[in-house]
């Protein structure tokens, strides 16, 4: 077991709460524990609140800023962050801090560049807003060298009528998701000021372009403004605290060669 | 462009209590006919159970043997979900894989519950099953082709949930229902406390909840007595994408049998208990060791490969199941409850089910809103597809 004191901001304020956890708890079931506690108590005690769904690490909804660091808390674990980490993007890792009484002392506040709901609750939508319409969220899976998908009568046009306006049609090989789930993270952690479409958003572009070749020119024209891959410093702080390793600065970096590519 | 015509609309204001699967398909379908829908989940959308389940997509193989009925309904609705939401879905099919020798006699049964309910299942030579996934268990003595597939849990219901916000639903999230307002038998109203805690009346014609392992206590509000026990059910994911196909035991529905593969990682489920109260439900320790033992049957090596998230979702096991082998045996059907007998006329409940036929949960619920109200409108959530989740 480990105890925990969690700040939790709420507005101006933080509100305290602890206790004891596993120690291979994740913030966010620390999170569920204490509001499971607190179910019928005084407004006073209750857990700000926070946005959840997945619980690993998949629907990207439940970032905050933990310890300093942008993080999914479904994937935090207390064991983690009893350890030395860095307290901002691209800082040294330190030492954590403890209560009077030993206790880990666990801040957590809402992701910066969101749009705040109440508690820690912030939803990233401005970090997504500069993803392409177009761009499907499904890519060919790493088929590794295995057979091909058997004949599948379910992909039969007449059973599987296209619809006017689908966004994408159904690729026909193994698909999976993009790697990206949307969650912020990056943009929280992006020490730009200036006018941005931010790191995820250009990964999308930068996607949509590798997988859409006849795209590639209105992705790149995207890419070009002035709020596109020329806003980007090189910092790097989204691929260091993206949890999908999708490495956003990598793909700003491509749209980069291919923009200079094309003036030449 | 999503617009879909709306042919009329109605002067009815309805409230849809949950925004998981069910509430969002509910509240999407409501707008489509013409209702003014307002929307309450207590938490974010889709903290309750939706965020949180396995994400398979069933062709409804599973159910067969059981229920020919639900099977039928679910490959009806995988075909239409692939269709409206198929940015959502990572459609590769899958291989129930019989590894021990019971499991090999089932197969015939299997095949044929599937082809009586209209799902193409087929059996296929255990040299093809592991050449198109080889991690398949070496001992593999046969298997069974079904077009399952992968559900993004939260991008399902959230692209329903901006549906509905497109035809100018009022979703609120952070937004409990914590009174109902009952006068002469009928729903008035009732009490809502907001994202900064203030508490409010709202007023509303009809009641809908869609609260899954909440409904209970929703239904208290109401002074109904509606039994329904928390069930949660563990799922443990490890870092690897081992196979594309949905792999599941060729036996009847028992536990840790279905390994779905969704980004990178991979995923087995699941377990069933009982719980007092749908909060905070954690899995255990013996239940993330059992689930990784019975992973390694249909796997090997899916032990070895890097932890990455235990964590456990809610059933809503229909009434006060005594102990947990009573609550196995469980329908995977739904119900949508009429509560007017009961003195509450206007407010129904819709439970059960699977994440899989969302839309036809909300197509039924729907359906006897309009007969409650005498209004005629048909089910549209078929003809088109949905937006983006991000305009959400
Ligand atoms: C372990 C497990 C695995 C599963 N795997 C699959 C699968 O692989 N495929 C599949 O198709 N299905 C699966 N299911 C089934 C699927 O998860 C459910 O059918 C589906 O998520 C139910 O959605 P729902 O909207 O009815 O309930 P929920 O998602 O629980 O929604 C109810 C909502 O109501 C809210 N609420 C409660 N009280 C109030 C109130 N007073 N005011 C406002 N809001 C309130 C809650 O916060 C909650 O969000 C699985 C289920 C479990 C438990
Ligand atoms: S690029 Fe990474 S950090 Fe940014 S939104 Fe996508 S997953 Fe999150
Ligand atoms: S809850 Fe889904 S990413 Fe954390």
């Amino acid at each position: 077991m480990i105890e925990v004191n969690f700040r939790i901001r709420d507005g101006k304020d933080f509100v305290e709460l602890s206790g004891g956890f596993p120690e291979d708890a994740t913030v966010l079931d620390a999170l569920e524990t204490l509001r499971a506690r607190a179910e019928g108590a005084a407004p006073a005690a209750r857990v700000p609140h926070y946005r959840h769904s997945c619980h690993h690490g998949s629907c990207g909804t439940c970032g905050a800023v933990v310890n300093g660091l942008p993080s999914l808390m479904c994937l935090s674990r207390l064991s983690d962050l009893a350890a030395p980490r860095p307290r901002e993007p691209g800082g040294p890792a330190v030492e954590p801090s403890h209560g009077p009484s030993g206790e880990l002392v666990v801040t957590l506040e809402p992701l910066t560049r969101g749009s705040l709901v109440a508690g820690i609750a912030a939803r990233p939508t401005s970090a997504l807003e500069g993803i392409p319409e177009e761009y499907s969220y499904l890519r060919p899976s790493e088929d590794a060298g295995r057979a091909s998908l058997p004949a599948d009568p379910t992909r039969d046009g007449e059973k599987l009528p296209a619809l006017d306006g689908a966004v994408s049609p159904p690729l026909s090989g193994r698909v999976r998701f993009e790697a990206c789930i949307e969650c912020g993270l990056c943009s929280a952690a992006c020490p730009v000021t200036a006018p941005f479409l931010g790191p995820a958003a250009l990964a999308a572009v930068n996607r949509h372009r590798e997988k859409a070749p006849e795209s590639a020119e209105s992705m790149l024209a995207l890419a070009a403004g002035a709020d596109g891959a020329p806003a980007c410093e090189r910092h790097l702080h989204c691929s260091r605290v993206c949890p999908q390793a999708v490495y956003p600065g990598k793909h700003i970096q491509l749209l980069r060669k291919a923009l200079a590519g094309r003036a030449q | 462009m999503f617009d879909p015509p709306i042919p009329g609309r109605h002067d009815v204001r309805i409230c849809v209590v949950g925004g998981g699967g069910s509430g969002a398909a509910l509240a999407y379908d409501l707008a489509l006919r013409g209702f003014s829908v307002l929307l309450l989940e207590k938490g974010e959308f889709t903290s309750g159970t939706t965020g949180r389940h396995h994400g398979q997509l069933h062709s409804g193989a599973r159910y067969a043997v059981g229920d020919r009925a639900i099977a039928r309904e679910c490959m009806e609705e995988t075909l239409v979900l692939r269709r409206i939401v198929p940015e959502a879905i990572e459609y590769n099919g899958g291989i129930f894989a019989a590894i021990r020798d019971d499991e090999a006699d089932y197969a015939p049964a299997f095949v044929s519950a599937c082809l009586e309910s209209g799902i193409p299942a087929r059996e296929i030579p255990v040299t093809e099953a592991r050449a198109l996934e080889p991690v398949l268990n070496p001992a593999l003595k046969r298997a069974v082709w079904v077009p399952d597939g992968t559900l993004d849990a939260y991008r399902l219901a959230a692209s329903f949930l901006a549906a509905a916000a497109a035809l100018g639903a009022d979703l609120r999230a952070f937004t409990e229902l914590v009174g109902i307002e009952v006068s002469d038998g009928r729903i008035r109203g009732g009490t809502v406390r907001g994202p900064d805690a203030r508490e409010e009346r709202v007023s509303f014609d009809v009641l809908v909840s869609a609260t899954g392992a909440w409904a209970g206590r929703v239904g208290s509000l109401a002074g109904l007595d509606i039994p329904v026990t928390p069930a949660p059910g563990t799922m443990v994911a490890v870092r690897g994408r081992l196979s594309d196909l949905v792999l599941s035991r060729l036996a009847p529905p028992g536990d840790g049998d279905i390994l779905v593969p969704q980004r990178g990682l991979s995923i087995i489920g699941s377990t069933q208990s009982r719980a007092d109260s749908p909060e905070g439900i954690l899995p255990t320790r013996a239940e993330i060791e059992f689930l990784r033992v019975r992973a390694d049957e249909l796997a090997p090596g899916f032990s070895r490969a890097p932890f990455h998230a235990a964590w456990a979702a809610a059933r809503p096991l229909a009434g006060r199941a005594a102990s947990d082998a009573e609550g196995r045996g469980i329908s995977r059907d739904f119900a949508v409850l009429d509560h007017g007998a009961e003195g509450v006329s206007g407010m129904f409940t819709l439970i059960g089910g699977k994440a899989t036929v969302l839309r036809a949960m909300a197509r039924k619920a729907a359906d006897a809103v309009c007969g409650f109200l005498d209004v005629e409108e048909p089910c549209r959530t078929a003809d088109y597809p949905l937006p983006s989740w991000r305009a959400l």
